[in-house]
């Protein structure tokens, strides 16, 4: 494209991209590299000390490296050691989430999902057809009923019981799931709805309603201190509780209520992230054109149907990024809940708080209990599902592709 | 979409955006409100003084800036985090330049592939960053901290800045090479100008990772005092027994509104440097 070819042009390339190549493998790729290495080993706070007699610890830990040698720190305890077996720290984390029963239940709440996936299949063909025979709202409804009729006859609440019973793994990333969901779909219904409003031309004062609104995203550099003006609302003698108090109704303590603590983190998180989806999908909306809405005025489209054939397709594109690479950070999600609640509230000593989200869950096995092998078994397993995630987003999404590809 | 609304449906939205308001801006407002009062009587408010300032006093905002270290740490953050934006610019422009203006082997894998080993969670590959950085002498030193949160900066910059540039037609460039421009003065003199709104989305977002980060530069600057990062250092005069709000909020205050400036002047480039740069159909 540009007038270079050849050495010349490779040299050039190598040149831009060589401090970006450099920086993404010393702080990206090699922590990973380490970490993958580091679950194989029992490396805790017992061995915390590498052993620079081995070929691969000496290549792998920067402690070991010949010119680094001088700063590393010498301790007494025994070096770090691979596990025997190699994956122990692998079946330690999932637990016993490959037995019979657990596969089992797997397969129980998987087939409650079938008629759901059926829908989306259907609704997919209908959407193809010239003319629709059953309407999408019949399709949905119908395999909503089918999927809860199912659900009750294959006592999924059992399923789930043994599921939880497997081991910290599971209820720590169904959680997180769960949380992701929540967060993402109330944040983006937010940012929609006030985008949407933001967008029209004949409201006075929008430009100081963005700037109001604009306001949580805005602090984010503050944000482990507006997660504890959050947690101050909820506690005993908080905010909430005194306005209660002024209506007669004695409040409870949020905080230690699983189900209540789960949703303050929710709530707080939406909170710092709805002003991102505000501004992502009013940029969006700023670049449809208005004759099509004309157009559609002209059929005697009503708003609900200019919004859901028109707007949201249009924006697609624009916004379906924008979520999904959201989904993704909300996963790592780790601040806000552990300024809140630090993982907590804890039912029964050794298993996983209500807000024990993954991040929360690793944080907490590498710093407060340096239990480094397993953290990081923990991590590398959710890097592969997170890795596996993203390229199916990319592939969704088509963003490589430049705009002129 | 666009007809005038009528008179329901405009209180509806106002009441909408009034609420959304409310829930928006409250939480900030109760920091404001208890910058202004003394010591820990955030636990022995009275209904009223959760809503309007029933009492005021600039004392906390005095002992922040004249009797803790406040000062210090605010400009320890400005350090790190200005030379940051600046690598951060630099580095990632360089970059987006090549993906962008080139077409070579391995272009979209390497996209792909660096928005991918982004999902490897920051917090636990933060042993191996402070061991690399132990390493290497800069571990406990600013520039070690730049150096993990400009990298940390890299992908999104990149990812950014490439998809600006694409936008940009490229004949603009040629026209200036055909007349006798270089490929990088062209690029340097046409499109960097034409870029602004995605290169002050960058500078934003590098000037943040810096400001606002906690985990990192709590773990990895974790002593002296003096050497601390604004965000940390506030955090680190709650102790166990009790957490001094007027100080805190009064110091939060102080932090967050050079960057609520910042982020207010630039919201209108944010709207474009954005959604027409990173998130591309």
């Amino acid at each position: 494209m540009i007038g270079w070819s050849g050495r010349r042009k490779a040299l050039i390339i190598l040149l831009f991209l060589g401090p970006t190549l450099v920086g993404i493998l010393l702080f990206n790729v090699f922590p990973i590299l380490l970490s993958s290495y580091t679950s194989l080993t029992n490396r805790n706070k017992f061995h915390p000390n590498p052993d620079c007699n081995l070929v691969v610890t000496s290549v792998l830990d920067p402690v070991c490296w010949p010119i680094f040698r001088a700063n590393a720190t010498k301790g007494l305890a025994e070096p770090y050691r691979t596990q025997t077996p190699l994956l122990k720290n692998y079946i330690d984390v999932l637990g016993q989430l490959f037995t019979r029963e657990a596969l089992l239940a797997f397969l129980l709440i998987f087939i409650c999902f079938i008629p759901l996936i059926v829908a989306g299949y259907l609704e997919r063909y209908y959407d193809r057809q010239m003319t629709r025979r059953v309407s999408s709202t019949t399709i949905w409804a119908s395999a909503l009923v089918v999927a809860l009729a199912l659900a009750y006859a294959l006592n999924v609440r059992e399923a789930y019981q043994t599921l939880t019973n497997t081991g910290d793994f599971f209820i720590v990333v169904f959680r997180t799931v769960i949380f992701v969901v929540l967060r993402v779909s109330l944040s983006f219904s937010l940012g929609l709805t006030l985008a949407l409003i933001l967008n029209s031309p004949y409201l006075p004062g929008r430009t100081f309603f963005r700037l109001i609104l604009f306001v949580p995203w805005a602090t984010s550099s503050l944000a482990i201190l507006m997660a504890l003006v959050w947690q101050f609302f909820f506690r005993e003698q908080g905010v909430i509780n005194q306005v209660l108090n002024f209506f007669g109704i004695h409040g409870m303590a949020w905080l230690n209520n699983p189900t209540s603590a789960f949703a303050i983190v929710v709530l707080a998180d939406t909170w710092f992230s709805y002003p991102f989806f505000m501004i992502v999908i009013l940029g969006a909306l700023q670049s449809v054109p208005v004759d099509v809405y004309e157009a559609a005025e002209m059929d005697g489209a009503r708003w609900w149907t200019q919004l859901t054939q028109i707007t949201l397709p249009l924006v697609r594109p624009a916004i379906l990024p924008a979520t999904v690479l959201t989904s993704i950070t909300a996963f790592q999600m780790f601040g806000t809940a552990y300024a809140i609640t630090e993982g907590g509230p804890v039912q029964s000593a050794g298993k996983p708080g209500a807000t024990d989200f993954v991040i929360v869950y690793a944080f907490k096995q590498i710093f407060n209990s340096q239990n480094y092998g397993r953290a990081t078994a923990f991590a590398v397993i959710l890097f592969i599902f997170l890795f596996a995630a993203t390229l199916y987003a990319l592939r969704l999404t088509r963003i490589t592709k430049g705009a002129y590809e | 979409m666009n007809r005038k609304p009528t008179q329901s449906v405009l209180i509806l939205q106002y009441a909408i955006l009034i609420l959304a308001s409310l829930f928006a801006f409250y939480p900030v407002w109760f920091t404001i409100l208890a910058s202004g009062r003394l010591g820990d009587r955030l636990y022995t408010l009275n209904l009223a003084g959760m809503f309007v300032p029933t009492e005021w006093t600039f004392e906390n905002y005095r002992v922040m800036l004249f009797e803790k270290p406040l000062l210090t740490w605010i400009k320890n953050s400005l350090y790190v985090a200005s030379v940051t934006t600046v690598a951060s610019l630099l580095i990632s422009t360089s970059a987006a330049f090549a993906l962008s203006r080139f077409r070579f082997y391995g272009r979209e894998l390497l996209l792909i592939f660096l928005l991918a080993i982004q999902t490897f969670p920051g917090v636990l590959a933060l042993v191996a960053v402070a061991q690399i950085l132990t390493a290497l002498g800069l571990y406990k030193t600013h520039e070690g901290l730049i150096l993990a949160y400009t990298i940390g900066t890299l992908v999104f910059s990149t990812w950014n800045m490439k998809g600006y540039f694409d936008t940009i037609p490229i004949d603009l460039e040629e026209a200036a090479m055909i007349d006798g421009c270089g490929p990088v003065d062209s690029f340097i003199r046409i499109a960097i100008p034409l870029a602004l709104p995605a290169l002050a989305v960058t500078a934003l977002f590098g000037f943040m990772a810096g400001w606002g980060d906690f985990i990192f530069a709590s773990v990895l600057i974790p002593a002296p005092d003096s050497a601390k990062l604004a965000v940390p250092g506030l955090y680190s005069l709650a102790t166990d027994m009790s957490v001094p709000w007027g100080y805190f909020a009064a110091g939060g205050i102080i932090v967050v509104l050079p960057t609520l400036l910042v982020f207010l002047a630039l919201q209108r480039f944010l709207v474009s440097g954005l959604t027409i740069g990173g998130v591309k159909g």
